[in-house]
C-alpha cells in the first residue's frame, strides 16, 4: 500500500509543479500582454497627438497659407509637421484637404470676381454712353461758345471716359465704339488726349506712307491700349521730363508703336509681372490687380489677345521704361486720298538725319493746297491770288489795302489815285449831266471796279 | 474733328498744351491775323505750320482759320497768341461797326459851339 500512497503523492507533486509553472508562464504571459497593451496605447496616444497637432498645423497654417499663395504666388505652403508620425493614409487625407479647400477657395473667387466683372460691365456701359453724350455736347458748345474752359471741361470727360472704357475691357466687355478706318497717326493723338499730362507726351512720326491706317475694328481698341500705355509713362515719370512716341513702320507691312519714358523704371519682380500681364493671360481677375487696381498692363494685355497686337516692355535707353506695341499687317490699311489728315496729326519725319530749319519745312508745302484743295467744297476759302467781288467787308477792306501795298510802289499808288481824281474833275468839269450815271458806276466797295477806274485813270493820263 | 459718326478722335483741346488760358490777350472772333515774314522753327507743330499757311495768301480772321482748320475758336485763339508772341503773325482787333450817333451829345456839342460866340 505504501507504493501505492508514493505514486500517489509524487503524482501530486508533478501536478502541483506542471500546476505552478503553468500559473508562472501565464503570468508572464498576462504580463507581456499588459506590457503590449500599454505600449500600444501609449503609441496610439502618440498617434492620436500627433494628428491633432497635424490637424491644428491644418487648419491655422496650412489652408490658410494655400488660401494666401493662390493671391500671393510667392507664400509659403508649411507641409506636414512630423511626417513620420502620421500614417500614410492620414498624412494623403490631410493632403486632401488643403487641396480641396485650395479648390473651393479657386471657385468661389472665380464666381466672386464674374460677379463683380458683370456688375462692373454693366455700370460701367451705362456710365460710358452717359460720358459719350456728355461729350457730343461739349462738342457742339465749344463750337458756339468761345470760353476756354469748355476745352477744359471736354478733357476731364475724356478722361473720366478713359477709365471707364478701360475697366469695360477689363471685364471683358466690347470697347463700345464703333470706328471707321483711322490714320495711325491720329490713333496716336487720340490716344494722347486722353491721358493727364498730354502735353508732356511728344510724338515723333517716322512712317513712310502718312496715311497709313488702322482697319475700323482695331482703331478704338489700339487707342485704349495706348493710351493705357501712355497713362503708365506719364504717372510714373517726372512732370518736367517728356514721354516720347514714335510711330514706325517696320520692315514688312506692321507698324510699331514706341513709347519711352524717363521715369522711375521698374523692378524685376514687377517687370515679370507686367510681362505676364502684357502676354495676355488667359483669365485676369480684378482681385489680383491691386488696391487700387492697376489696371494698364492687364488692360493692354486683353487687348493684345483680342486683337493680335503685340506688346513688349523693357527698360528704355532714356532711363525710364519703353514699351513697343506692335501693329500686324492684317490690321492695318491706307486712307483713300479723299480723307484729308487732321490738322494736327504730325507730318512724317522724312530725313531726321538732317534737322535744318529747311529740311522740315521741304515737306510741308505738298500736302497743303491738297489739304485746302479738299476744302472749297464746304467752306468758303479765299484765294486772294484772283481776285473776285466779295461781300466780307471789314476782312477785305484790310485785304485789298495789304495787296495793294505789296503789290505796287507809293509812287505809282498816288500816280494811279492822282489820274482818277484828275479823271473825275475832268469828266465832271466837260459834262456835269454824266457826273449821276458816273458815280452810280462807283460803289466804294467793288474792287474791280477800283481796278476798273485805275485802268481808266492810266488811260486818260 | 474728325469726320464720320461716333466719337471724335482727336479732341480740341489738345492744341492748348494743357494751359487753361490763352498765353496774350483775348481775342476777339473777327481779330484779323495777318503772317509775318518771318521763318518758322523747325519744332513748330503741324496745326501752326498749318495756320500759316492758310494766311500765306493774306489774311483771315480768327473764326475764319478756325474754320479751315476745323477747330472750335477757343483754341484757335491759344494757336493764334503763340505765333503772335513768337513773332510769326500780327493780330488787329476787328473794325467795330459804325453805331448811331447820340443825338444828345452833339446838341450839347452845337449848344457849347454857340455859347462860344
Amino acid at each position: 500500500m505504501g507504493w501505492i500512497v508514493a505514486v500517489i503523492a509524487v503524482a501530486a507533486a508533478v501536478a502541483a509543479a506542471v500546476r505552478a509553472q503553468n500559473a508562472a508562464r501565464s503570468e508572464r504571459l498576462a504580463l507581456a500582454r499588459a506590457e503590449l497593451a500599454e505600449r500600444q496605447s501609449k503609441a496610439a496616444e502618440a498617434r492620436t497627438v500627433a494628428l491633432v497637432d497635424e490637424i491644428r498645423q491644418l487648419a491655422r497654417k496650412r489652408i490658410p497659407a494655400a488660401a494666401l499663395a493662390l493671391s500671393h504666388p510667392t507664400a509659403q505652403v508649411p507641409g506636414l509637421r512630423e511626417a513620420a508620425e502620421v500614417d500614410g493614409d492620414s498624412a494623403r487625407l490631410l493632403t486632401e484637404a488643403v487641396q480641396a479647400a485650395r479648390t473651393a477657395v479657386v471657385e468661389e473667387r472665380g464666381r466672386v470676381d464674374a460677379a463683380a466683372r458683370a456688375a462692373m460691365r454693366g455700370t460701367s456701359a451705362k456710365i460710358q454712353s452717359l460720358l459719350n453724350q456728355s461729350q457730343q455736347l461739349l462738342h457742339e458748345l465749344q463750337h458756339e461758345y468761345d470760353d476756354p474752359r469748355i476745352l477744359q471741361l471736354d478733357f476731364r470727360n475724356e478722361l473720366a471716359l478713359r477709365r471707364t472704357q478701360s475697366t469695360a475691357v477689363l471685364c471683358d466687355a466690347w470697347p463700345g465704339l464703333a470706328r471707321q478706318n483711322s490714320p495711325l497717326v491720329e490713333i496716336v493723338l487720340g490716344a494722347q488726349s486722353r491721358v493727364a499730362g498730354y502735353e508732356r507726351i511728344k510724338v515723333a512720326n517716322h512712317l513712310r506712307d502718312e496715311r497709313l491706317a488702322l482697319v475700323a475694328r482695331a482703331a478704338e481698341p489700339l487707342a485704349i491700349a495706348l493710351a493705357e500705355l501712355l497713362a503708365n509713362a506719364t504717372a510714373y515719370s517726372h512732370p518736367d521730363t517728356v514721354v516720347q512716341v514714335t510711330v514706325q513702320q517696320s520692315g514688312g507691312r506692321g507698324a510699331f508703336l514706341i513709347v519711352d519714358d524717363a521715369g522711375i523704371g521698374m523692378d524685376d519682380d514687377a517687370l515679370d509681372r507686367a510681362r505676364t500681364l502684357l502676354a495676355g493671360p488667359s483669365e485676369v481677375l480684378l482681385t489680383e490687380l491691386g488696391d487700387p487696381p492697376q489696371t494698364g498692363f492687364a488692360v493692354v494685355g486683353r487687348l493684345v489677345v483680342q486683337y493680335g497686337f503685340n506688346c513688349h516692355i523693357e527698360a528704355s535707353p532714356f532711363g525710364g521704361m519703353r514699351t513697343i506695341l506692335r501693329v500686324p499687317a492684317h490690321l492695318l490699311t491706307v486712307m483713300e486720298d479723299d480723307r484729308s489728315l487732321s490738322a494736327l496729326a504730325p507730318k512724317p519725319m522724312q530725313a531726321h538725319a538732317t534737322p535744318s530749319v529747311s529740311a522740315p519745312a521741304e515737306p510741308e508745302p505738298a500736302p497743303a493746297p491738297q489739304a485746302v484743295g479738299g476744302h472749297p467744297a464746304e467752306l468758303p476759302s479765299r484765294r486772294r491770288r484772283s481776285p473776285r467781288p466779295t461781300p466780307a467787308r471789314s476782312a477785305s477792306a484790310a485785304v485789298t489795302r495789304d495787296r495793294e501795298q505789296v503789290s505796287r510802289t507809293p509812287e505809282q499808288a498816288e500816280a494811279s489815285w492822282a489820274a482818277l481824281q484828275q479823271g473825275t474833275l475832268n469828266g465832271r468839269s466837260v459834262a456835269g449831266r454824266s457826273s449821276a450815271p458816273a458815280a452810280d458806276d462807283h460803289p466804294p466797295d467793288d474792287h474791280d471796279d477800283h481796278d476798273d477806274q485805275d485802268d481808266q485813270g492810266d488811260d486818260e493820263k | 474733328m474728325t469726320s464720320g459718326p461716333g466719337r471724335r478722335l482727336i479732341p480740341a483741346y489738345l492744341v492748348t498744351g494743357g494751359r487753361t488760358r490763352p498765353a496774350g490777350p483775348a481775342l476777339d472772333r473777327l481779330a484779323v491775323l495777318i503772317r509775318t515774314d518771318t521763318d518758322l522753327p523747325p519744332d513748330t507743330g503741324s496745326e501752326q505750320r498749318r495756320l500759316c499757311e492758310l494766311l500765306e495768301p493774306g489774311a483771315l480772321t480768327v473764326v475764319e482759320s478756325a474754320a479751315h482748320l476745323d477747330l472750335p475758336v477757343s483754341a484757335t485763339v491759344f494757336l493764334v497768341t503763340d505765333l503772335a508772341a513768337a513773332g510769326h503773325l500780327h493780330t488787329r482787333p476787328p473794325i467795330p461797326s459804325a453805331g448811331e450817333i447820340d443825338r444828345s451829345l452833339v446838341e450839347r456839342l452845337l449848344v457849347g459851339l454857340r455859347s462860344l460866340h
